[in-house]
């Protein structure tokens, strides 16, 4: 129910979208506007945002809220239809006597509101009541279904004020049913009338781009308006995250200790659960490395592990899909993409005509798209769990240790032209971080051979349109990581056969030297193809490469 | 590394060209340096002494047209000396096989007196 909502102190930086969506009923009056979507990953608090709208209105006397959420709900139709009409009626009944509790009881039967709906004089409350009563009396599920949506606009039209129409998860409506699953499409478009009422202002939630996968009408896809919530501001966030940790009576880490938290990238919903699980492993006070370490409990065994783990749980249903989507998730993290079907199907073990089926359950689920750095260590712990068969503290400690070594690591990107002498520009780069770190003059003339030979290879073979390679230089203690990619025809090293210096003489072709030096030179290469990219990863250990100062 | 934009210079000492390539060795360099030698030994000059004091940078662009120049010489019976490498430039060719197919000195002068020698 939408009475459980943060503080409204607590609640960061949402204030402008509040306001706007406030005003949603006076556009919708007017004919401005006034239906919402609101679109965004998944915690980025745009259920949180709707129970705050919610919250604002009941207080006030103007605008009645009502909140439906189908995240949980039944999708059998008669089963949404008595749930949707039901929690319609018991919030209005909450509104107009201004009894959250009202709203809260879900238990027991309509007909016990009924003195407190005759003692309020609601008698078309009480006709509509009887009305979805006959639908069901007649096994009628089409017209239940259209009863309960259709009770916010009567009850606009009666009442004399507008009802707002909070519809979270709405994503889920387009999977309405009648009997048996996928029985009858298309009975989203039944909220065609309520959304297109002048009194009843609509905001519903989902994610990215799902609002034309949702109405096939194009008509509501036109007067919708999208909405996107984004992440938090760094600072915002660092902000959101001291609240917390206030509220939980931790001390918050000092302010240069805090660069971890950029790796939650403003998600509202992991900021709060890492404050959480600083609170749970019983932290006073944290430095950069506890929240490294309560990060690792979080997505290992704490409340995101769990909220993903149940996301998953909520679109792939057997343990036999299970276990293939996870094997395929970790599989689309290391290669940076999904393979065709056939390949997919080798890999997990679940047959090609499955793999379709579970890939569009992974889609629904976000789980591919969103693909943040939070939900990419979860799915290696549930890998690590449930595919491994490894416990929940391997899987922290892997987190952890990784996390450890990158927090002393420092990256930086490039991108060249491809275009005469453009390689001498990352030779250059190369010098420049090889110097920060004390590498000695010659070392590094051999780093900037190899990756003079990586770029003229890339510029000289991929015959990419977009002219460009992209490179990112990864400095730890121990080890420098370049990875150069690029657009293009594939390439792989392995093809290429090493041509004696002596035959070379005597032939024509005397190319070919780039990637022995590569190999080398470099301790460490990979050469990767991901999507229609081609990727070279090189490695090469630091120990001892440092100047004697 | 200052690579500084490329140049060849050139001098005859007695019978022997001597080559001073400058800069970043690549693909346009390389060329000409193969033209420059290409010069001499139209000439009939068949010692050549590539002096690297001031190459800053090869890549293996240069590497090969520097194959191409000792192969040229190898069909003439010539001689390629390679001078004032680099110990980056010369553990590169020693990496590739180049260096048993070439003569290299430390120093120029030491080049030229073993090609003098080989004359009497």
């Amino acid at each position: 129910m939408p009475f459980n909502a943060v503080p409204a102190e607590d609640f960061f930086n949402r204030e402008s979208d509040l306001l706007y969506l406030k005003g949603l009923s006076a556009l919708k009056k007017n004919a401005l506007g006034g239906d919402v979507f609101l679109e965004g990953g998944r915690g980025m608090g745009k259920t949180e945002l709707l129970k705050q709208l919610y919250r604002l209105f009941y207080w006030e006397d103007n605008v009645i809220p009502f909140y439906y959420s189908f995240k949980t709900a039944n999708l059998k139709g008669a089963y949404f239809a008595k749930d949707y009409f039901s929690g319609f009626v018991r919030q209005y009944l909450s509104f107009a006597k201004k009894d959250p509790s009202l709203a809260q009881s879900a238990a027991g039967p309509l007909e016990r509101l009924m003195p407190a709906i005759s003692s309020l004089g609601l008698y078309w409350l009480i006709d509509c009541m009887e009305d979805f009563q006959a639908h069901v009396d007649k096994k009628d599920v089409y017209w239940q279904i259209v009863a309960a949506i259709s009770a916010p606009v009567t009850a606009a039209q009666k009442g004399g004020k507008p009802v707002i129409v909070m519809l979270d998860d709405f994503d889920a409506a387009a999977s309405l049913y009648e009997s048996s699953l996928g029985d009858a499409h298309g009975l989203v478009s039944l909220f065609r009338e309520s959304i297109q009422s002048t009194l009843c202002p609509h905001v519903m939630t989902g994610s990215a781009g799902a609002l034309e996968r949702i109405f096939a009408d194009h008509s509501l896809i036109g007067t919708t308006e999208q909405m996107r919530l984004g992440p938090l501001p760094e600072n915002v966030a660092a902000e959101l995250f001291g609240a917390h940790l206030a509220n939980l009576k931790i001390a918050p880490p000092p302010a240069d200790e805090t660069k971890f938290l950029a790796v939650l990238k403003g998600n509202p919903l992991y900021i709060r659960n890492l404050a959480k699980a600083a609170w749970k492993m019983g932290k006073k006070a944290l430095q950069e490395k506890d929240l490294i370490e309560c990060y690792s409990f979080d997505v290992s065994d704490g409340e995101t592990a769990f909220y993903w783990s149940s996301v998953l749980s909520r679109y792939i249903k057997t343990p036999e899909e299970r276990r293939a989507a996870l094997k395929m998730l970790v599989h689309a993290l290391e290669k940076g993409g999904l393979d065709d079907n056939k390949r997919l199907s080798l890999l997990s073990g679940v047959g090609q005509a499955d793999i379709a089926a579970i890939l569009a359950a992974m889609q629904a689920s976000g789980m591919v798209r969103d693909r943040d750095a939070v939900l990419r260590d979860v799915i290696r712990c549930l890998h690590m769990r449930e595919i491994e068969g490894r416990d929940a503290g391997y899987a922290r400690q892997k987190i952890e240790s990784a996390y450890l070594s990158q927090s002393e690591e420092e990256r930086f990107e490039l991108v060249i032209p491809m275009s005469s002498n453009a390689e001498l520009v990352v030779a250059k780069a190369v010098e420049q971080i090889g110097k920060n770190r004390n590498l000695d003059d010659e070392f590094l003339n051999y780093l900037q051979l190899a990756l003079i030979e990586v770029c003229i290879n890339a510029m000289e073979h991929s015959g990419s349109y977009e002219k460009k390679v992209f490179l990112t230089f990864i400095t730890r203690p121990d080890t420098l990581e370049i990875i150069a990619e690029n657009a293009g025809k594939p390439f792989s090293p392995e093809g290429r056969k090493e041509i004696p210096v002596e035959e070379k003489l005597r032939m024509g072709m005397k190319r070919g030297w780039g990637f022995k030096l590569i190999y080398a030179i470099m301790d460490d290469v990979k050469v990767e193809r991901v999507n229609d990219r081609t990727r070279v990863i090189m490695k090469k250990n630091l120990t001892d490469k440092e100047e004697s100062q | 590394m200052k690579p500084a934009q490329f140049s060849v210079t050139s001098k005859l000492v007695g019978d022997a060209a001597i080559i001073y390539p400058k800069g970043y060795l690549n693909n346009l360099s390389g060329e000409s340096l193969v033209n420059e030698c290409g010069i001499y030994i139209g000439r009939g000059i068949t010692k050549i002494v590539v002096n690297f004091s001031e190459t800053d940078l090869i890549n293996s662009i240069g590497i090969s047209l520097l194959l191409q120049i000792m192969e040229d010489l190898r069909n003439i019976r010539g001689t390629i000396c390679c001078t004032n490498m680099s110990k980056f430039l010369r553990d590169t060719f020693e990496m590739l096989g180049l260096l048993q197919h070439m003569v290299v000195f430390p120093v120029e002068s030491d080049a030229i007196a073993y090609l003098k020698a080989q004359t009497t």
